[in-house]
């Protein structure tokens, strides 16, 4: 199985403060996700347009983020708008770093992960973001082990996000197709007062779980499911 | 006063020194000891300083000392009266200690890994990344927990020789090829220590503006 083109959460919204950028990977793509001086989120492809030099190895000056290597600096378009080494050349327009469409909602950022996805924007609801859990483990395994109830209790709200009840709190977990061996599952608390931090360290124990359960096939996961439910 | 390092540009070890000593605003002489490729630290002369045959290496008088851990602890001992950076009270001394053992344990791979990279020297490589992204998780799980608590640094509520001491190796680990992407919390907590009084950058760690 694998993950088809939509609506994917990248990082926590609050973890991500105004005038920074991360670094991040879907599907083995390098992204960086900043946020401008005025608080707007940003999802482009990571890669300089002058040398390719990672983007978010460089910083964020206002609403430019400038690159680490020479300095080239591009609007919140995308739109190469300064060259330190000849500072009066008008920038051609082809100079342009591919962006990619992201909204913010449930606490998190999301990126949408090919133009060509049809899929509606994630609904946009009350959430307390917690961390982001990073593993070493296929996303489509992580996936089917938590569908098939293995690491607790979860529900499968679509292919890639899932609900849990937790000691009387409800939480949300989006998972990140991070690359062929590795995943991301952004965390947030949609109901229940059980503290952040207590949370946190449940996912150390979930990731623990994920990473050491062995691998099933799909059609197990399916009966597993059946099974439980 | 005659306070001298002996250092290598390029060693993480010496940097911690030189941004602790810049951070307490001590004046100091510096000498450059080249470790690559002349391998002076080695030599019969500074075998004599320092048997380990490692940098840094502090000559304050009749004083010499060697590991970077030590040499934080003697220099905030004796120039840092406030107790920041080593506390004085006993609970906050214990977990500096456990962050500055750690960096000289659990982050000597992310070391080792880094040199292996820029300068050659031997080591298994894949088993130096796979330890030193184990060290990486324990930071970020560490900061995550301290941040929802509502926690800057990794002990009390201010920087101290613990955040000194692991800085380097996450602050580098690019030069051995581990990204920052999955540590947010230490992503954060880097920029923070950037803004110390008295912060210094070192090759490989950019400066920003
Ligand atoms: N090489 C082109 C543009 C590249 C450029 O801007 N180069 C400058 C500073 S931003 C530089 O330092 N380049 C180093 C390099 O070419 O690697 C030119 O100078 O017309
Ligand atoms: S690689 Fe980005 S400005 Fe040169």
């Amino acid at each position: 199985m694998g993950f088809a083109a939509g609506w994917y959460a990248l990082a926590l919204g609050d973890g991500l403060e105004p005038g920074t950028s991360a670094g991040t990977q879907l599907f083995d793509k390098e992204l960086v996700v900043w946020r401008d001086a005025s608080g707007a989120s940003h999802v482009w492809e990571d890669r300089c347009p002058h040398r390719g030099m990672r983007l978010s190895f460089g910083f964020v000056r206002g609403n430019h983020i400038a690159c680490l290597y020479h300095g080239w600096q591009y609007d919140e378009a995308g739109q190469c708008r300064h060259i330190p080494a000849h500072p009066s050349l008008e920038v051609p327009e082809t100079i342009k770093v591919p962006t990619y469409a992201s909204v913010e909602a449930a606490g998190m950022i999301w990126v949408q992960s090919a133009p060509e996805a049809t899929e509606p924007p994630p609904a946009d609801f009350a959430a307390v973001p917690v961390r982001s859990l990073y593993l070493d483990r296929a996303p489509e395994m992580v996936a089917l082990l938590l569908e098939a109830g293995l690491a607790g209790s979860f529900e499968s709200l679509s292919s890639s996000t899932f609900g849990i009840a937790l000691d009387g709190a409800d939480l949300f977990l989006a998972l990140q197709p991070y690359g062929a061996e590795r995943s991301a599952l952004h965390i947030a608390r949609t109901g229940g007062d059980l503290s952040p931090k207590d949370i946190a360290v449940w996912a150390e124990d979930l990731r623990a779980t994920l990473e050491a359960l062995p691998a099933i096939a799909p059609a197990s996961a399916a009966r597993q499911a059946g099974a439980l439910a | 006063m005659s306070l001298v390092l002996h250092d290598y540009e390029l060693d993480s070890d010496s940097y911690k020194v030189r941004l602790l000593l810049s951070a307490l605003g001590i004046e100091y002489s510096k000498v450059a000891v080249n470790v690559h490729p002349g391998h002076e630290q080695r030599s019969p002369a500074y075998l004599r300083l320092n048997p380990l045959g490692n940098l840094p290496i502090l000559v304050d008088g009749d004083t010499t000392l060697r590991d970077s851990g030590a040499i934080l602890c003697y220099l905030a001992r004796l120039h840092d009266g406030d107790g920041q950076w080593l506390p004085a009270d006993s609970q906050r001394f214990g977990e500096v200690m456990v962050w500055l053992f750690f960096a000289s344990a659990d982050l000597a791979p992310a070391t080792l890994a880094r040199l292996h990279d820029m300068l050659e020297v031997p080591a298994d490589r894949d088993a130096a990344i796979a330890a030193s992204r184990r060290a990486f998780r324990i930071m970020d799980d560490h900061m995550t927990k301290r941040e929802l608590e509502g926690f800057a640094w990794f002990v009390g509520d201010h920087a101290t020789l613990a955040d000194i001491a692991v800085f380097p190796a996450i602050a580098l680990s690019r030069d051995f090829g581990v990204d920052h992407d999955e540590y947010p919390a230490l992503r954060r907590w880097m920029r923070r220590v950037r803004t110390i009084p008295g912060f210094i950058t070192m090759p490989g760690i950019p400066d920003y503006h």
